[in-house]
């Protein structure tokens, strides 16, 4: 995929066009999972997929320090190899990452299931009950905000806000998981 | 969990957060204009004020600590993103030094020998060095939590450079109260001060803005 279709699909998302942050973070995933494993493969694939979910999450909540008109990969690079490090520093190894080498494009063969990962479902289970209910229902059940909403008697504004506050409380306990 | 039930989630969050370069400009004049009106009110401003800005070697220093913090502020903010340090240029963090420095070297030659050490250790040198660093707290407190905000990759420098811009901010605001006039006074100590801010906003940077 063209250079110039990220930095397209990242602005409509940041924009507000949720169609389009799908199609980006669908596209940048097999790229993100074949810089981790190339660098990760030790650490096992499961683990690779929890540092992948991380980059993601990370994407995510920082989607706002991407500037439009910037090209996109420098950034995502930067972030990936920021997070990759932090998961090697958790994992008490110490590597080298120097950014150069993110520049050619690895692709992951796609293994049987290589994209579930443990690490994240515990850490859903740290959330409170009803967080822990919002991202199951519309992450793993695929419901939409609206009929999460009905399930669990709020207004969709208050499920938003939930969702919200849940993933940058996911992505602190993994903070706080690393350190 | 799997990746695409993650991505599911994330799509659904449309909540998106300001752009750093919002926050900081906003909390910045806010906590330049606070530590103004806070100098104000206790330290008073010097009687001679406007006679000491149509000094140039006086108001040279309002030049040196607002470019410092000008220069430190955009560099801060660049930082504030993924791989900022790629783009950040330092060197004119270092045309500022340079112009301090030749300001020094400038009063020492025109000071005489004998009042050097006097003029250097001045008559406020203790008040001037604590009213700095803690004028510079909340300014720093500011950007710092502007690149928190953000996601710097560059956590060290990047705190460094805020504590540069709040203690620049924080002796620019301090040098309405402050009387003395010579540079080898302020560049010393105003220097010594935002020295300080910069080491301790340095290391407060590499805990807190990590992400």
């Amino acid at each position: 995929m063209p250079v110039d279709d990220w930095a397209e699909l990242l602005a409509a998302a940041n924009a507000g066009d949720s169609r389009a942050y799908e199609r980006f973070l669908l596209t940048v995933t097999p790229v993100l999972r074949g810089i981790v494993m190339a660098r990760g493969r030790s650490l096992g694939q499961a683990s690779c997929e929890d540092v992948v979910q991380d980059v993601l999450l990370a994407i995510h909540l920082k989607r706002h320090t991407w500037t439009e008109g910037a090209p996109v990969r420098p950034w995502l690079y930067a972030i990936t190899r920021y997070k990759v490090i932090d998961a090697f520093r958790a994992r008490g190894r110490q590597i080298d990452l120097p950014i150069d080498d993110f520049l050619t494009d690895l692709m992951a063969d796609a293994g049987p299931d290589p994209t579930d990962a443990s690490d994240m479902a515990k850490l859903i289970g740290m959330l409170g009950e009803r967080p822990a209910a919002i991202v199951r229902m519309i992450g793993v059940e695929g419901a939409t905000v609206a009929e999460t909403g009905q399930t669990l008697q709020m207004s969709d504004g208050a499920v938003r806000v939930a969702l919200h506050r849940a993933l940058k409380a996911l992505a602190a306990l993994r903070a706080r998981h690393v350190e | 969990m799997k990746t695409e039930s993650l991505i599911r989630a994330l799509v659904a969050d449309t909540a998106i957060d300001r752009r750093p370069v919002v926050i900081l400009t906003g909390g910045l004049l806010a906590a330049l204009v606070g530590t103004v009106f806070f100098i104000w009110v206790t330290l008073g401003f010097r009687d001679d004020l406007t006679a000491a800005l149509a000094n140039p070697v006086s108001s040279l220093r309002f030049v040196l600590t607002g470019s410092l913090a000008l220069v430190a502020g955009r560099l801060a903010l660049l930082l504030s993103r993924p791989a900022g340090e790629a783009r950040a240029r330092l060197w004119p963090l270092l045309v500022v030094l340079a112009v301090a420095l030749a300001a020094v070297l400038w009063a020492g030659r025109t000071t005489p020998p004998g009042g050097l050490l006097m003029a250097v250790v001045g008559k406020t040198a203790g008040a001037c060095l604590i009213s700095i660093v803690l004028l510079s707290v909340v300014p720093v407190a500011v950007i710092l939590a502007t690149l928190r905000h953000g996601a710097t990759t560059a956590p060290v420098l990047a705190g460094r450079l805020a504590g540069l811009c709040g203690g620049g901010l924080a002796a620019m605001a301090y040098a309405l109260h402050c009387t003395e006039d010579t540079p080898l006074f302020y560049v010393t100590w105003y220097g010594l001060a935002i020295l300080a801010v910069t080491v301790i906003s340095g290391l407060v940077g590499a805990r807190l803005l990590r992400w």
